[in-house]
């Protein structure tokens, strides 16, 4: 692609972002699809011991095995460990990988590769997937496409796409008194302070707008009013408010931020966000790692076998792509301080819903679950298969500054997962 | 080249921005054809002393000096008649020029050739382009080089590859390579190469011929496109190109027909057939052709009319201004008034010291005498401690000072060198050189630390191939990615080059220092690196140069700094001075402002020149290159709109026609959120009354500098400067304001403890926020909105919280305008 590049083609494609835009049947009739595929990612960071997890090693020594048990799980002859109980029980309803190999062992590079199906590259931020799901699905009831939980994350922006695809920061709903961040009046706010606000702020800037033009002017206007549509409309904070939710749903999902992240996100698709990933922490265990995984790893054997059966009992999980997803593996053997380092050779990664088959365990690690010995699946070949499930061509080329680049260059679509 | 003469006529006639002189021009100028029959198109240019260009081709006058072409007037060509050299020489409007065509002893019949004949047509019908067969995976297995950069390969897969099924010699027109494009078969591509079309032909004949490779042939060395920079008015219609191969024997060939054209701006200049152009609308658009792997551009320049004798601009205060209101004055670009001393004081705090100016600096600098304030200011500026700070934090940005990469690189002390750095304005071509020659421990030799974003330090591992693009990027300006794994197609660089750069780094290693977080680099004198498709060790080789033959024991390094370094390098302070620039005015004389590749021309080439010059010829001082910008009439342009409408936004804000308003970077709202409301912010493991532009550790940043664009730096690039939703719900929502808004003792609470009436606190915030006084109908509009609000019923101290949380909020406070 041979252009002289523009900032102004940036700031005229964020009106496509249409916030409280388009009516929904409009926009399904404009899809036009039965695959309108959602996506909720769970996604560990620091990455998770596979050994602990997916992959237990109970005949390894005890250095490498540790000291969690294997369970059995409904597949007969597949084993968990003791800390994902709930998961083994629905194992006929998800695929394990156990031979996800990658040779990338820094946080950051690897949550990037990890959350996008490309490999970083210094010089290119390619898009995570979030990003490009907004980009070629767009918004749907006047919702962001794409919302993380917690926080801000690096692995989930927009790259070369630009900030209009850029992640919408939901806050956490573990806390007592959740409420989206920034969206919705401030404590003690009324809608009119609010509205006698927003007429100050208008005059003030038309004054100012008197004498003064440019696309940056303009890309501030729209966001402001997509900012105040946003905030004074009540049910956009209603979609948030995970707090309608019965208490006995909220505690099946566990009051931790992985628990109350998935149903927040289970709420979200259901009223039209695209993909919602929530990050949980704690998995970086090189000191204690026993004891923290013992604790943390609960977390997501609740989250992820409650969000499975909850979609799955409202008809959700046909349309909805569920991913159990980290940075990397951790190493086999237990090092001096009781913890495990990065390990990207071998690592297990879970997937349910839209037609990924139920009890499949893919590929297999060798006795240590230090390599991978059979299918070895690359973090490029999960990209393609995760874009081909959301129906978006892997191979279409993006508008990267100066050439085109390719929503997945490399991956191979893993045909055992698709359906 | 018109700007070259401009220039002359300018200096020498002290007349600047001036009238051009007129002049008659003949493209191309110098011709060498094959032999008699070979035919060359022409362009006979008339150029006004507007500036603007006119093609007189077919009314110019011709007189040969003897029979060896003949011209052919309906073709616009020259025609090779017998072997031997003739003058041409044309007249019109009381000018002439002159030509030289020489006619080689060649010719007759010519055999076609696989390069440059087939490879240019694979080139013209996209087959070898990167969305077809060019890709790197090539397409339905058939793969071909990037716009034929590889003769050879393209050759063997044509030819062998595949058990031979895409040629059949014995019956050429059965050959796959000719049925599918003429759509015999099915082919993904489509009809490209119509049944009896000449391209077919000549495929067919060559096909007929046995297919050679004929590799010894005469390779193609150069392209040019003619004329390299025109000024056309709007209307002026379609418009003749002239592309010119300059071939390994000597001989030129016309390449008018046979390269492919692409436009960078459709509404501008739009192509047609082979060979021709569209004017459009007003606007500038380069043009590129390119064929057998090089490449060629043109700029072309619409105009609506020339400049009248009404054409007004401020008054030039250095070089900067006299090239930039030339190019404005040229392109009839309105210019904008100069910024009152308000709009130009907030502008230059913002852009030394991040943050808007306090109330007593503004009026100290009103109260200064007035020749000469504004130089004046800028001096004490440039001297100012909180300058350092954030010249530091940008060049924090350029070598992505981050914890991410590792722990490996100590942020703080890497940090702290540049500062040292900063402070004493360490000449960049010395600081240039102790970065890429930095070695050993990186906690003694902070210097090192600028290698860790391409080092796995988990894995410690250093990769020259990840160091390679940072480091022409960087210094450079050079984006050589691509030609990691493929000639570049934008730029005449082959991968051959990459390596060439890659073997400079091939010594380096890294170990761990004392204690896991401290790494040291050293030299394994004898580590190559490989070539990928060779297989053997590549000799380290600069840009242009040969291949360098070292001391085994040599640091390889240093031949490299040497070279970057070096004032004769082209591209070095060129590229600095384009991205100092670009940090300034908001766009690069180039953009992007770090992709200075041939293709990608400088909207303002002499301006860009100058400004490079003047960076070595005061010692590579970046702080004299802020200085010589701060105080262009150029940089203190007004950011309002000029008076008459109609004029391309776009060219305005290229060629630097007004200063274009943008978001303050995160650091320096936050900084001035902090200044405005009188409650600095606290950042974690820093003391309190810490700036946010002196922040250490960034990979934790406060929600609201990630919001506002606080780079993580692990990636090469620019930060993200446009708006975005969360920052606007951000501020409305007072999150972060909240605990500037309400404490006691703040703006606020100070100007209440003494007593100060609304008047006189609307006046308060908007001169700390915008460093100006209030307008009286500014003034009206928020006292009219207090008094409504105390009507009904909210408290005065609430209102005021508000009315400072929409001021915070208003555009005029966000933009550095």
């Amino acid at each position: 692609m041979f252009r002289i590049q523009s900032s102004r083609r940036n700031f005229l494609s964020v009106g496509s972002m249409a916030l409280g835009g388009l009516s929904l049947p409009s926009l399904l009739r404009a899809a036009g699809s039965q695959r309108d595929i959602s996506c909720i990612v769970l996604f560990q960071d620091g990455g998770c011991c596979q050994l602990s997890s997916w992959d237990p090693k109970p005949e390894a020594p005890a250095d490498i095995r540790g000291r969690f048990k294997d369970i059995s799980t409904a597949i007969p002859g597949v084993h968990f460990t003791e800390l994902v109980p709930r998961s083994a029980k629905i194992a006929n309803k998800f695929t394990v990988i156990r031979s996800m190999t990658s040779d990338v062992a820094i946080h950051d590079v690897a949550r990037r590769y990890m959350m996008s199906g490309t490999r970083p590259r210094t010089e290119l931020q390619h898009p995570s997937y979030g990003a490009v799901v907004s980009k070629e699905r767009g918004p749907k009831n006047g919702l962001p496409p794409f919302v993380v939980v917690p926080d801000r994350e690096a692995s989930a922006e927009a790259g070369f796409l630009g900030s209009a695809y850029d992640q919408f920061v939901a806050g956490d709903p573990k806390a007592k008194d959740f409420r989206v961040k920034d969206v919705g009046l401030p404590d003690g706010m009324t809608l009119d302070e609010a509205l006698s606000n927003r007429k100050l702020l208008q005059a003030i800037d038309r004054q100012f707008e008197a004498v003064q033009r440019s696309p940056v002017i303009e890309a501030m206007d729209q966001f402001s009013q997509k900012a105040f549509d946003l905030v004074s409309s009540p049910s956009t904070k209603k979609v948030f408010h995970i707090q309608d939710e019965p208490d006995a749903l909220r505690d099946r999902y566990g009051r931790s931020t992985i628990g109350q992240g998935a149903l927040l996100s289970r709420r979200l698709i259901e009223s039209g966000v695209r993909l919602a990933s929530v990050y949980h922490g704690g998995y970086d265990t090189h000191t204690g790692h026993e004891p923290q995984y013992a604790k943390i790893l609960p977390e997501f054997d609740q989250a992820f076998a409650t969000l499975v059966e909850d979609l799955e009992q409202r008809g959700l999980l046909s349309t909805t792509l569920v991913l159990g997803i980290g940075e990397f593996g951790r190493t086999p053997k237990l090092n001096p301080a009781g913890g495990r380092d990065h390990w990207p050779g071998v690592f297990s990664v879970v997937l349910a819903g839209a037609g990924v088959p139920g009890g499949l365990v893919l590929g297999k690690s060798d006795a240590a679950a230090s390599a991978v010995v059979d299918r070895p699946t690359r973090i490029e070949d999960l990209g393609a298969t995760v874009y081909k499930i959301l129906g978006i061509d892997a191979h279409k080329a993006l508008d990267g500054p100066n050439r085109p680049v390719l929503i997945n260059k490399d991956g191979v679509p893993i045909r055992e997962v698709l359906s | 080249m018109w700007i070259r003469l401009t220039l002359t006529v300018l200096w020498t006639a002290a007349v600047w921005a001036g009238e051009e002189q007129a002049r008659l021009q003949i493209y191309p100028d110098r011709i060498s054809l094959a032999g008699p029959g070979s035919a060359q198109q022409f362009l006979v240019m008339f150029t006004g002393a507007s500036g603007v260009s006119e093609d007189v081709s077919s009314s110019a006058e011709p007189s040969l000096d003897n029979g060896a072409i003949r011209i052919d007037r309906a073709a616009v060509q020259f025609t090779g008649v017998t072997a031997g050299e003739t003058r041409v020489e044309f007249r019109a409007r009381g000018l002439q020029a002159t030509a030289l065509v020489k006619v080689g002893a060649g010719g007759g019949d010519m055999a076609v050739r696989f390069s440059p004949d087939i490879i240019t047509i694979l080139t013209i019908k996209g087959c070898n382009s990167s969305n077809c067969h060019g890709a790197i995976a090539g397409k339905s297995g058939f793969k071909l080089s990037l716009f034929g950069y590889d003769v050879k390969a393209d050759h063997e897969m044509i030819l062998t590859a595949h058990q031979g099924r895409r040629v059949n010699l014995q019956n050429a027109p059965a050959s796959l390579l000719l049925k599918k494009p003429a759509f015999e078969i099915p082919h993904g591509g489509g009809k490209v190469l119509p049944l009896g079309s000449p391209d077919y032909e000549t495929m067919l004949k060559w096909l007929r011929q046995g297919a050679p490779l004929d590799a010894g042939g005469p390779t193609v060395t150069r392209l040019e496109m003619f004329p390299a920079e025109r000024t056309l008015l709007v209307g002026s219609g379609t418009q003749r190109l002239v592309v010119i191969a300059r071939l390994s024997d000597g001989t030129t060939r016309d390449m008018t027909r046979e390269v492919r054209y692409e436009t960078s701006n459709e509404a501008v200049a739009k192509l047609g057939e082979p060979g021709k152009m569209e004017a459009g609308s007003p606007g500038l658009a380069t043009l590129l052709a390119r064929a057998m792997g090089k490449s060629a551009t043109a700029q072309v320049g619409l105009i609506t009319a020339p400049a009248g004798a009404g054409f007004r601009h401020p008054a030039p205060q250095n070089f900067i201004d006299e090239l930039v209101f030339a190019k404005l004055r040229h392109m009839n670009v309105p210019v904008a008034g100069l910024s009152t001393d308000e709009e130009f004081l907030r502008r230059v705090y913002i852009d030394t010291l991040g943050r808007v100016p306090q109330p007593e600096e503004r009026r100290r600098f009103l109260a200064a005498t007035r020749p000469g304030r504004r130089a004046r200011l800028i001096d004490q500026l440039l001297e100012h401690p909180e300058y350092v700070s954030y010249r530091t934090l940008r060049m924090e940005d350029w070598f992505r000072n981050t914890q991410l990469f590792s722990q490996g690189r100590p942020m703080g002390a890497f940090r702290d060198w540049l500062k040292d750095q900063v402070q004493a304005d360490r000449p960049y071509n010395e600081l240039v050189r102790d970065l890429v020659t930095s070695i050993g421990d990186t906690a003694r030799n902070p210097a090192g630390g600028f290698w860790m974003p391409v080092t796995d330090f988990m894995l410690n591992k250093f990769d020259p191939k990840a160091a390679t693009p940072m480091v022409t990027r960087l210094f450079l300006g050079l984006r050589m990615e691509c030609a990691e794994c493929h000639n570049h197609p934008l730029e005449n660089f082959t991968q051959d080059d990459f390596y060439g750069l890659a073997a400079f780094f091939g010594q380096m290693r890294i170990k761990i220092g004392q204690g896991v977080y401290r790494r040291t680099w050293y030299l394994d004198e004898t580590a190559e690196v490989e070539h990928p498709s060779t297989k053997k060790p590549v000799l380290a080789k600069v840009l242009g140069g040969e291949p360098l033959t070292l001391p085994r024991d040599a640091d390889r390094r240093v031949g490299l700094a040497d070279w970057i370094t070096s004032p004769k390098n082209p591209y070095f302070a060129r590229a600095t001075a384009n991205r100092v620039w670009h940090a300034y005015l908001g766009t690069g004389i180039v953009e992007p402002f770090d992709d200075l590749r041939s293709t990608n021309m400088p909207t303002n080439r002499e301006l860009l020149d100058r400004l490079a010059e003047h960076f070595v010829a005061n010692g590579f001082r970046l702080k004299e290159l802020d200085r010589v910008i701060f105080n262009s009439a150029t940089y203190q342009l007004s950011s309002q709109l000029p008076r008459s409408p109609g004029v391309s936004e776009e060219l305005e804000r290229l060629l630097f026609a007004r200063y274009q308003p943008r978001r303050l970077p995160a650091e320096a709202l936050l900084d001035s959120i902090s200044q405005v409301t009188g409650i600095a912010q606290t950042f974690a493991n820093h003391p309190p009354g810490t700036l946010a532009k002196d922040v250490e550790i960034n990979d934790q940043p406060a929600y609201f500098l990630a919001t506002f664009g606080f780079p993580r730096r692990d990636l090469l690039g620019q930060r993200h400067e446009s708006p975005t939703l969360s920052q606007t719900l951000h501020l409305m929502n007072r999150e972060t304001l909240k605990e500037k808004l309400e404490p006691e003792q703040n703006l606020i609470g100070k100007l209440m403890a003494r007593r100060a009436s609304d008047r006189e606190i609307v006046g308060e915030f908007v001169e700390h926020a915008y460093a100006r006084l209030p307008r009286a109908e500014e003034s009206e509009l928020i006292l009219r909105h207090i008094e409504a609000q105390a009507a009904e019923g909210r408290s005065r101290r609430r209102t005021l919280e508000n009315v400072l949380l929409v001021i915070l909020n208003s555009k005029e406070f966000q933009l550095n305008h």
